[in-house]
């Protein structure tokens, strides 16, 4: 793997930040902390550069060299690489998490898992972001990768990207037209596909006021305890009613679809009813139904919905405890 | 244990401790000359194609590129690592087997340039058919990667000891059992490096983070063409090698050729992804095995059958063949064995030899047969394997001969240490869902018995020689401290057997000009170049001794060297006129010696004053073993570990993910001569048989391209998954090894997997035949087996 040849950026505002996206178009890059984007960025020794060959010899292939028109490359991103990136290390002001006086949580966009992990108030209440942010990578990784670049790389097992969907993150973008706020589940296209603009950058990302009757888990399953990238996650949040029934209810599943999944009719099976075991159970099994997994090596599309079956059950069962229910 | 040793057996600080935690330690690549240049190579992006053309021309038009190689520079000369075996040229010269097959090699004044160099390299290609799976590869139709390998056989062992059809009327029990394992990768933390340069008299040196300079500079001189004596390899600080840095590789063969192209010191690093790519680590095994046991339990017979995937050359593979079926030879009393091994080439990076050689995935496949024909018997696990141990001074059917044997000692050790008996008892009635518990034992070489090319050389040979100005040591070998603490190991016995500290030896190793060493694979270092350390360090004792005694006429033996002074062994004797003599020699220095006794500083230097150079030899060659059967040498040792494991884990029945609880080992190692570096090979090995028992496996897709060539998808075993290890060191006092000890590097991960297989097994109630044993393996099975019994 070899790094390509860039220049990095380091506005001081956000405005700046900004401007400069819009200067450089689409040879840009926004470098967060960089444990997506440099990976992303280096370029495998062996490449498939192949083309057939000309004269009317199907059979035969030639290796290409670098520029050379008609070139594939079914292992690389396909992406030109970038020719600046814009670091936002010096926006000091992106990296605040605060708790607003309306109870909404406030977590600036280039807050760390580390520094996400390490907030009594959102362990407490938003268990299942903190328990995203616990599942990152290793002590290293947490350290630099940010939840604004976990969101923006837009990838479907992003394991704080899913609970924070859950937990209904609305995100703050600004572009040098001004800023807008959207909601997360409607951000990811694709993965790796965002709606974000080119000149966009996300400042922060909100999550509503929590009663005091809620609860949410989020569970990662992998084959290793730590530097793992999910086989399947499962985010739940549940809002319980005075009368110990589910008031509302969020299921979003990761690593079984093309984005993070909003499993809705697990959703609708619980909403309104008594959380007891049989309740879950059915609720697991809907969001089981609402997984859209494939096969790839790290596991099969049998074995994923499977997975979401049982862990949609546990998480479930944690969370209506947190709640102070029952199941 | 008690002994009068100062030094050994403790668990004295590695030598190389400091300089590794501070960073002073100098690795490969941290290395550099002036002049230097930066190579690069391309590989093959085609897993099986004839080359048509090869055109460097824009690559060479690039400023700043110096040299641009091919085969026409390397010439098409096959080398390898069995003589009978060559089958590979520095550069595909008419066809690539493999992705990752190396093409051409680049010098450029920078790193970026000489990769920019390689992407201008045209390569015509002609696509020819892929053997991607080793199961068929020998069937017929199938394409052919080598003309000398027919039906794409590299080699094959056909073995008959004993009379299994006598064994099968005696059996009872007789079982067939199946598995399969995938391609590993070592995962060592550093990745291939070298750097070479050339004199002016053409004396080619290259540093490399090599396992076996010795191997390594003949494999040079050879394919190289250049005169055995003006190559010298050198191996600086590493990072690991377990297996595949025990050949030599491309990396070094194209980096010294272009180094005496250009004249010019060049330096090349692999990145992990062309450590994935080069491979050399373990094989892809498919195991049949049929046993059978009499009603009391003593094993009647074995009937093995083994396909090897080995890759697209051959690599070690030759002994990998041969040591699957011989080390099933031991721990276990085993009159008749057959043996049908079969090794091959597909078009997947070569594989090679990696830690337990050979021998790990037959070895997991027998104990798991074991523990089967234990149920069916009714018996507990571990006695089972008690009443068929064997014990010192018994031959295997294959004529190993097992001289110390610590193997029921081990066994009982970890049966007691792991509440055995309570927890198994506990089986089948009431015991926490998921929870299991695993026995499984090994048996492994401490030292192969022969060279890999036809010679009587010796192994290895060890040069000792005193400071001349007196006090220090420096020990000189070519032994190739990998990680493993082998220079620990030399400055210890030395420092033993002189009755000097530590710190007052100086080791220098791992260079093949300071002598002969086959080098760290086999498990061979501490038996072979500990003894030629042992005597050099005796000869040095025996000169220095008796020019001291010339000097105050009393007879040599009544003197002796111990904590740092000579001393008398009869009445006591007056030093003065020497003491004197020395202290006229070092007017003006302040830290003199005082003390009634003479130092070992004032001693060595009457010495070298009396006889010149004080220097003291020590060599090892193992004596003539071995059956006369064909293929008899491998798994020919002078000593044989052995060792025995209980693995304890929870299994989430739901999931399939496995969790470690405890893994508690006992390894016979002879004698410690460290004991937290014997303990460190054990929880190595535990780490890393885990991992390949739970997540480890190398992953092709249909073009033959590997999907997980970095270690974020390579899953290893992190910190956070690593049970409670509890090591136990077995001292059965080898006659053959120095100071009774023999090895504990492979033998340690023989009973890794099995016995974390038997635990799964006993937590779960399925089987899986399929390594890596994954979670979802783990779930697939659970519901096999709870439709059956629906
Ligand atoms: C060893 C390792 C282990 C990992 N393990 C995990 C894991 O377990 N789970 C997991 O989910 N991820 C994992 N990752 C991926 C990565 O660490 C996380 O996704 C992390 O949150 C990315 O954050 P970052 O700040 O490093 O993003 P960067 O790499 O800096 O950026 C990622 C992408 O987002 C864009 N971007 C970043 N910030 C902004 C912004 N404010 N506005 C607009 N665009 C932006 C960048 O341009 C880039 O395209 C791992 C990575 C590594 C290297």
């Amino acid at each position: 793997m070899t790094l390509p040849r860039f220049d990095v950026l380091v506005p001081e505002t956000v405005e700046q930040a900004c401007s400069l996206l819009a200067e450089h178009g689409g040879g840009a890059r926004v470098l967060a902390g960089g444990t997506d984007l440099l990976v992303d960025l280096k370029r495998p020794i062996v490449q498939e550069r192949l083309i057939e060959a000309g004269g009317g010899d199907p059979g035969r292939f030639t290796t290409l060299g670098d520029g050379e028109p008609g070139a594939i490359d079914p292992w690389g991103s396909g992406d030109p690489p970038p020719d600046v990136l814009i670091s936002l290390h010096k926006l000091a002001g992106l990296k605040r998490i605060e708790v607003l006086d309306d109870g909404r949580l406030r977590v600036g966009a280039l807050a760390t898992a580390r520094e996400i992990q390490r907030v009594p108030e959102i362990r407490d209440r938003w268990t299942a972001l903190a328990e995203g942010a616990d599942s990152l990578g290793s002590p290293l990784v947490r350290a630099r990768g940010t939840i604004g670049g976990n969101i923006c790389n837009a990838r479907p097992a992003a394991d704080i990207t899913v609970p924070a969907i859950c937990l209904g993150a609305q995100l703050e973008l600004q572009s040098p037209d001004g800023s807008r706020t959207l909601p997360g589940e409607q951000f990811i296209l694709a993965p790796g596909v965002t709606v974000i603009e080119p000149a966009e950058i996300l400042t922060a990302v909100t999550f509503p006021a929590l009663s005091a009757r809620t609860g949410s888990a989020y569970y990662k399953l992998g084959q290793r305890k730590a530097l793992e990238i999910s086989v399947v996650g499962v985010a739940v949040y549940v809002e319980l009613a005075g009368d110990d029934t589910v008031q509302a209810a969020c299921v979003t599943l990761g690593a079984v679809g093309p984005t993070p999944l909003a499993a809705r009719s697990a959703a609708e099976v619980l909403a309104g009813g008594k959380p007891t075991g049989e309740l879950l159970a059915r609720a697991a099994r809907a969001a089981a139904a609402d997984a859209t997994p494939i096969d790839d090596h790290r596991g099969t599309a049998e074995y994923r919905r499977l997975m979401v079956e049982m862990l949609t059950r546990r998480t479930l069962e944690l969370a209506v405890e947190r709640a102070g229910g029952r199941s | 244990m008690s002994n009068d040793y100062r030094i050994l057996n403790t668990r004295a600080p590695r030598v190389d401790a400091v300089d590794k935690a501070t960073g002073r330690a100098q690795y490969t690549d941290d290395l550099s000359r002036p002049n230097m240049l930066y190579g690069a190579i391309l590989h093959s992006p085609l897993a099986h194609a004839r080359i048509l053309d090869i055109d460097t021309s824009r690559a060479e038009r690039l400023p700043g590129v110096v040299a641009v190689v091919t085969w026409r520079d390397a010439g098409t000369e096959p080398y390898g690592v069995s003589p009978a075996r060559y089958d590979e040229t520095i550069f595909c010269h008419d066809r690539v087997r493999y992705v990752g097959d190396e093409i051409a090699a680049v010098a450029a004044t920078d790193p970026d340039t000489a990769h920019e160099a390689v992407r201008r390299i045209k390569v015509d290609f002609e696509p020819l058919p892929l053997v991607l799976d080793g199961r068929h590869a020998m069937d017929d139709g199938q394409p052919q990667l080598h003309e000398q390998y027919e039906n794409n056989i590299c080699a094959q062992v056909h073995w008959r000891f004993g009379d299994v059809e006598q064994g099968r009327r005696e059996a009872s029990v007789i079982r067939t059992d199946t598995i399969s394992s995938k391609m590993q990768d070592a995962a060592f933390m550093e990745p291939q490096a070298v750097l070479a340069e050339v004199d002016a008299q053409r004396n080619l040196t290259m540093f490399s983070s090599t396992q076996a300079p010795h191997y390594v500079q003949r494999t040079l001189a050879m394919a190289l063409n250049h005169p055995l004596h003006k190559v010298r390899v050198v191996k600086p600080a590493m990072g690991g090698g377990f297996g595949p840095k025990a050949s030599c590789s491309t990396a070094e063969l194209a980096t010294c050729l272009l180094a005496l192209k250009t004249g010019r010191p060049v330096k090349f690093t692999f990145d992990r992804e062309q450590v994935f790519l080069h491979s050399r680590a373990r094989h892809q095994f498919l195991h049949t095995m049929t046993t059978g046991v009499r009603d009391d339990g003593t094993l009647a017979f074995l009937e093995h059958e083994c396909i090897l995937d080995g890759g697209a050359y051959a690599s070690f593979g030759i002994a990998t063949v041969y040591y699957a079926g011989s080390l099933l030879g031991g721990p276990y009393r085993l009159k008749n064995m057959n043996y049908d091994g079969y090794r091959v080439v597909t078009n997947k990076p070569a594989c090679g030899a990696q830690r337990g050689h050979g021998a790990v995935i037959a070895r997991a496949l027998f104990e798991i047969q074991l523990d089967r024909i234990a149920e069916e018997l009714e018996m507990d696990p571990i006695e089972l394997r008690l009443k068929n141990v064997m014990d010192a001074g018994e031959t295997t059917c294959n004529e190993l001969f097992v001289s110390s044997f610590g193997m029921r000692e081990a066994l009982e050790a970890v049966r007691d240490s792991a509440a055995w008996k309570k927890k198994r008892a506990l089986a089948g009635q009431t015991r926490a869902e998921g929870k299991g518990i695993g026995a499984a034992c090994g048996f492994f070489v401490s030292g192969a018995a022969y060279p890999i090319y036809r010679s009587k050389t010796y192994h290895c040979t060890v040069v000792t020689k005193v400071d001349e100005v007196g006090g220090g040591v420096v020990v000189q070998s070519g032994a190739a401290d990998i990680g493993q603490g082998s220079d620990t190991m030399l400055a210890m016995i030395t420092a033993e057997e002189l009755g000097v500290s530590l710190d007052d030896v100086r080791v220098q190793a791992g260079d093949s000009s300071l002598s002969v060493d086959l080098g760290s694979y086999s498990s061979r270092t501490t038996l072979m170049t500990g003894a030629a350390a042992r005597d050099a360090a005796r000869d040095v004792k025996r000169r220095i001794l008796s020019a001291v005694a010339g000097r105050i006429d009393v007879p040599p033996e009544t003197l002796d060297l111990k904590d740092g002074c000579v001393i008398s062994l009869a009445d006591p004797i007056d030093f003065s006129a020497l003491r004197d003599e020395y202290l006229k020699e070092h007017v003006g220095f302040s830290d003199l010696p005082d003390s009634p006794k003479l130092s070992f500083r004032e001693a060595s230097r009457i010495a070298f004053l009396e006889i010149g150079a004080v220097v003291g030899t020590g060599e090892y060659r193992p004596p003539k073993l071995g059956g006369s059967f064909k293929g008899a040498a491998v798994g020919t040792s002078p000593a044989f570990g052995c060792s025995a494991q209980v693995a304890e884990v929870s299994v989430d029945l739901e999931t399939g993910e496995v969790t470690v609880d405890r893994i508690t080992g006992a390894h016979d190692c002879g004698f410690a001569i460290n004991r937290t570096q014997v303990e460190g090979q054990m929880h190595g090995s535990m780490m890393m048989g885990m991992g390949e028992a739970l997540m480890e496996q190398v992953i092709y897709d249909e073009h033959g391209r590997i999907l997980n060539r970095n270690l974020a998808e390579y899953k290893i075993p992190t910190s956070l998954d690593m049970p409670q290890l509890d090591a136990l060191i077995v001292e059965s006092n080898e006659p053959h090894g120095p100071y009774g000890a023999k090895e504990v590097g492979e033998g340690a991960i023989m009973p890794v997997i099995p016995s974390i297989l038997n635990a799964i097994h006993d937590a779960t109630g399925v089987r899986i035949n399929e390594l890596p044993v994954t979670p979802e393996r783990i779930v697939r099975a659970l519901r096999r087996k709870s439709v059956c019994a629906k």
